[in-house]
């Protein structure tokens, strides 16, 4: 019996070191006891004054997480190792939400669909350890939304028992950027309403308040555009596999109340083959071989930037998709422009010389007409890296730029004097590593091979190699998924919980700690399980319960 | 609609269904639309074995419920015109030689490896008339039923149709042993995420289901006499497989033409045994673990020890006797001997004994393969202990090698049978990233990922003489579970393994006589994933679903 009680005493040891307050993000400023205290069986939350609906619904949905959560504390025996410590403890019985003095109950949605820099995330959160009431303040009911996210995550369960063991606990919160977010590409393969509604879920968990749906592409268009109804008619993968406005209402409002502003994307004018469905005469090189020539992918095809037809259909779709949107900001794309394509395509050159303008000239013409189209519905132009270093474009001092082809481009992006958005392939990537998919290619591996892991993500710095001004100009970042190998079957493995790791990075700001955040980011990875997210497993779990024991050099 | 039109044609013409997979032998193939009569049936043995009957019925549904449109452009609305006067099937057939009494599909499945009949013959006449399976067992048979439910396409659930009668398909594997490995003891799968492992398995007609049951992490088997281990070493009460567990999952298995080898690793990879018995645990928990283990928690077995060398030897027969195959894994791979330098018990047992490590290890390996032997199994081991050690093995030994598709000579020289399981071409797991703490650069160990092509490619025979093709059993794709959980089970899974399933059920040539070759499968494989997210399984997208229903034109030369 000797060895069992030494294994007793060890296991003691690192129940007392893991963390109690299992976070995600981790809170700007938090300050926490050693009280435990249980929720009551009639535990309540109020909000103080009027409160918009999004709000009550915010409240109802905290409530259920908090009841059907039941997450075992991740320590060697679970739950059970805390009832000595929960079972004599004082009881919570009520959270009270309000507004700072002065403040006016706006919608949750409204809050977030502000332009990023103009959103207030900003809370407090206290739970006294005697038993009194819990309180969330905020100048916002975004900023109250917050600190409800972080309360469900505060509770454990064991049989039939709810606890903290961390009282008093004090937060004072609020993002380092403003801008957290998650792209979802739904051109290569199709996801359902109800997974990207899901996917809305999880990231309203970790505090992500930006989603970027990049919605249409080569390979599909199942957006469908009022006035251009043709283009997903023709251009969807099916009838079943379009997004309607209706469907687009519903996924912005689920997202608003979720504290989540929706940016669409209709990539332009590359990316846009499936457009020669309905509009053959608005595309060069549609689906020519060898693809490799006329584009980065199969199949080939992009807008007639030279034509001033062209042009002015594009210039109506996004206004148009604009239409749709609540968001301040609306992205063009403008990713992976191929010449070959118009080089071979008489339409266009027939266009330049009629102008006698080169392609870049253009270029800049088709992006001041369709970004003036923006401008005009009061969005913000976001636009991907090439359109700022590769392309001599005039762009809209206000344009955010999205840096994905590397983090070495960060820098020269800011040397421009844009605000960005990073977005980088060598940390965020998550579609990376998972194996080449164009057919015939035995040993193709992913272009942006390895793997990107939650731990390289999590140790990017936003700033590296910028001037303090520069810096300013960081908005923030995101994960992406690029689907040509995912589905609705491996949506959720695919991003949870390695999403999770850029939403701590840009709320709680750079040079977080691997040790301590693999713990709580396991916590996550359970907890979203238990609401019905298919998290992936870190490690095994036996890892999962003994933090430190399984870092590469314990 | 005349720019489409031409498309279609083209289509249609380059890419005749035949979305088999496996791709049998030998397949023959018409152009005739056929349609599966409204009162179609599956007509059975008259004195058919419950499990051959509960295959016909699951036949039946799966052609019911499957609704599985062709991936063409237009998709069933393509093939509408040409479905709509067609033929009708109005029955299958199934038969067996008469005479010596019909066996059940398990039977004939937990059989040893080389006895068992997988081999049929379908013919599906164009003219309506009843189609025919025939073969020489009943697993023979499920191994048809299979295919058989691979020919069928729904035009808006009005019609099940083919396009390609008459059809006839002389069949049986190239190799005995197409299995899958599952570890369960990083992490713990319920047995409805094995059993759903287990259907998906039969689908591609894999024969085997190695169970990598146990290991250093958590220990959820229960073995009779031996309960203390899991109550102790099992992650928690409810992740525990009881014997009666372990028995539905062999029956279900063996229903669906899949053997079961259960494997407990050992001397190595059994930290989690310490939990119950420290005393036969040299090394538990180890720091830092690298120098005891290949991942923590290091912890292996004092094999040097006559009371640890009895007890696992116990353990073994008591957990043989669970099982039905005639396979039992004994493990054996990563042995770290550094484990045992410092371990007071295991050099005392040395000293006792008067043998060095090695010679203790033979010891060892001949008391727990003796009792497999004693018991009517054929001990399976990892290649390790063929290469890095020096051991006396049953010559029917069968042998895993999997660190590197280039260890397979080395065991071909040696003479022993062995499995392909090739970390540079089958593992299920590599490609995803570091899992261990505290390495912010870090990749999995056998990186990169490894794509269905890549695995598709191997050639079981690379490098190895004719006369030592015989040793060649088949081969499996693994999934370590560091980084799983039924949350990703599907995903990781399929349709990647079936990859193999075709490599080692067809063999190297297809049926047209032209060598195996990945553009040819493609279509096929994108066919078998859709089939399977139809039946539940979460098969993840190959590709964009433009490049599925175009077969081609995402090549890498297109």
């Amino acid at each position: 019996m000797f060895p069992r009680a030494k294994l007793l005493v060890f296991t003691a040891l690192l129940a007392a070191l893991a963390p109690a307050d299992a976070l995600w993000p981790q809170p700007r400023s938090i300050e926490t006891g050693g009280t435990p205290l249980r929720l009551s069986g009639g535990f309540a939350i109020t909000v103080a004054g009027s409160a918009p609906s999004d709000l009550h619904a915010a409240v109802q949905d905290a409530k259920s997480f908090i009841s059907n959560d039941k997450l075992g504390r991740l320590v060697v025996g679970r739950g059970a190792v805390d009832v000595a410590a929960y079972s004599k403890a004082k009881t919570l019985s009520k959270l009270t939400l309000s507004l700072e003095k002065g403040a006016t109950a706006h919608s949750i949605t409204s809050e977030a669909q502000k332009a990023p820099e103009a959103r207030d995330e900003a809370y407090t959160l206290t739970v006294p350890g005697d038993g009194s009431g819990a309180t969330i303040t905020a100048n916002s009911t975004l900023g109250l939304y917050r600190g409800l996210t972080t309360f469900t995550q505060l509770f454990f369960y064991n049989e039939g028992t709810t606890y903290l063991l961390n009282a008093p606990v004090h937060i004072e919160d609020a993002p380092a950027y403003p801008y957290r977010g998650f792209m979802l590409d739904t051109a290569r393969n199709y996801f359902p309403v109800s997974d990207i509604k899901r996917t809305l879920d999880a990231m309203s968990w970790v505090k992500i308040n930006q989603f970027h749906w990049h919605v249409v592409d080569s390979q599909s268009f199942p957006l469908e555009v009022p006035g251009y109804p043709e283009l997903s008619q023709k251009g969807a993968y099916s009838a079943s596999s379009v997004y309607s406005p209706g469907d687009v209402a519903d996924i912005i409002s689920y997202a608003g109340a979720r504290g989540i502003d929706v940016m669409l994307e209709i990539d332009t004018p590359g990316h846009t083959s499936v457009i020669s469905k309905s509009h053959p005469e608005h595309v060069a090189c549609p689906e020519a071989t060898p693809w490799a020539t006329y584009a980065n992918e199969p199949p080939a095809g992009q807008l007639r930037l030279a034509s001033e037809a062209t042009t002015n259909f594009t210039a109506g779709l996004l206004a148009a998709a604009a239409k749709l949107s609540p968001s301040t900001l609306f992205s063009t794309g403008g990713d992976e422009l191929n010449t070959n394509c118009y080089a071979a395509d008489e339409e266009t050159q027939a266009s330049l010389n009629a102008t006698g303008k080169t392609l870049e000239q253009a270029l800049n013409t088709f992006t001041q007409v369709t970004h003036k189209a923006l401008l005009d519905e009061g969005k913000t132009p976001v636009v991907w890296e090439e359109m700022v270093l590769v392309h001599n474009v005039t762009l809209n001092p206000e344009t955010l730029v999205l840096v994905w082809i590397s983090s070495d481009d960060v820098k020269a992006v800011a040397e421009a004097g844009f605000k960005l958005i990073h977005a980088a392939s060598d940390y965020f990537y998550l579609d990376c590593g998972g194996g080449g998919w164009v057919g015939d290619f035995p040993d193709g591996n992913s272009w942006c091979d390895p793997f990107k892991t939650w731990q390289k993500s999590y140790s990017f710095d936003p700033v590296a190699n910028l001037t303090d001004a520069e810096a300013k100009l960081v908005i923030g970042g995101q994960h992406l998924l690029w689907v040509e190998q995912s589905g609705p079957e491996n949506l959720d493995p695919a991003v949870w919980p390695r999403a999770a790791s850029s939403a701590e990075l840009f709320w709680s700001g750079p040079g977080g700690n691997l040790s301590t955040a693999l713990p709580r980011l396991h916590e996550v990875a359970y907890r979203m399980r238990q609401r019905g997210v298919q998290a992936i497993s870190l490690q095994p779990e036996w890892c999962a319960l003994r933090p430190g024991a399984c870092d590469l050099t314990a | 609609m005349y720019t489409s039109l031409p498309a279609l044609l083209v289509v249609a013409l380059a890419c005749p269904c035949r979305a088999l997979w496996p791709i049998p032998r030998s397949l023959e193939t018409g152009s005739t639309p056929l349609v599966l009569a409204p009162d179609f049936r599956i007509v059975g043995l008259r004195d058919s074995p419950a499990d051959l009957s509960s295959a016909v019925a699951r036949s039946q549904a799966y052609i019911r419920t499957d609704r599985m449109q062709r991936l063409v452009v237009g998709r069933a609305e393509a093939d509408r015109a040409r479905v709509q006067d067609a033929m009708q099937l109005p029955s299958l057939v199934l038969s067996i030689p008469e005479g010596e009494g019909v066996g059940s599909i398990a039977q004939e499945a937990v059989g040893p490896l080389g006895t068992r009949s997988e081999e049929y013959v379908l013919h599906v006449p164009a003219d309506g008339a009843p189609a025919m399976l025939a073969a020489n067992s009943t697993l023979g048979l499920l191994r048809g039923l299979t295919t058989f439910e691979q020919l069928w396409y729904d035009l808006d659930g009005n019609a099940t149709y083919t396009l390609e009668a008459p059809i006839i398909v002389t069949d049986s594997p190239a190799f005995p042993y197409r299995g899958f490995m599952l570890d369960t003891s990083r992490n713990f799968f319920p047995i409805t995420d094995i059993k759903r492992t287990l259907d998906a398995m039969s689908w591609t007609k894999m024969s085997q289901f190695h169970w990598h049951v146990t290991d250093s992490h958590s220990f959820p088997l229960q073995v009779p006499g031996f309960e203390e281990v899991a109550e102790k070493g099992a992650y928690a009460q409810d992740m525990i497989y009881t014997p009666a567990d372990v028995q539905d999952v062999i029956t279900y298995a063996a229903e669906r033409g899949i053997d079961v080898l259960m494997d407990i690793d050992t001397p190595g990879h059994t930290a989690a045994i310490y939990e119950s018995h420290p005393e036969h645990i040299a090394c538990y928990l180890g720091s830092p673990w690298q120098t005891y283990a290949n991942e923590p928690p290091a912890g292996q077995l004092r094999f040097a020890s006559p009371s640890t060398t009895t007890f696992t030897t116990e353990l073994f027969a008591a957990a043989a006797r669970m099982t039905m195959s005639s396979l039992f894994s004994t493990g054996g791979d990563e042995l770290n001997l550094e484990c045992y330098t410092n371990d007071t018990a295991t050099q005392e047992a040395l000293a006792a004994t008067n043998q060095t490590l090695e010679e203790a290890l033979n010891t060892f390996t001949m008391s727990t393969h003796g009792v497999l032997t004693k018991l009517g199994k054929t001990g399976v081991i990892k290649s390790d202990m063929v290469l890095d050690h020096n051991l006396t093995l049953p010559n029917d030994t069968v042998v895993i090698v999997w660190k590197s598709s280039a260890d397979a000579v080395s065991i071909a020289a040696k003479g022993f049978q062995f499995v392909h399981q090739p970390s540079d071409y089958f593992y299920l797991d590599c490609g995803a990233g570091e899992w261990l703490g505290q390495d912010p650069l870090g990749n999995s160990w056998c990186d990169p990922f490894k794509t269905w092509h890549r695995t598709y490619t191997f050639d079981p025979f690379m490098n190895l003489s004719a006369s030592q093709h015989q040793l060649v059993l088949g081969g499996q794709q693994p999934l370590w579970t560091e980084q799983s959980e039924p949350e990703n089970l599907d995903s990781i899974v399929w349709p990647r393994a079936a990859s193999s399933a075709e490599v080692f059920w067809t063999g190297a040539t297809l049926p047209d006589g032209l060598p195996r070759n990945v553009s040819s499968a493609l279509p096929r494989l994108h066919d078998l994933r859709f089939r399977m997210v139809q039946r539940g399984v979460q098969a993840i997208p190959l590709q964009p679903l433009w490049c599925a229903l175009r077969p081609g034109l995402c090549d890498l030369q297109s």
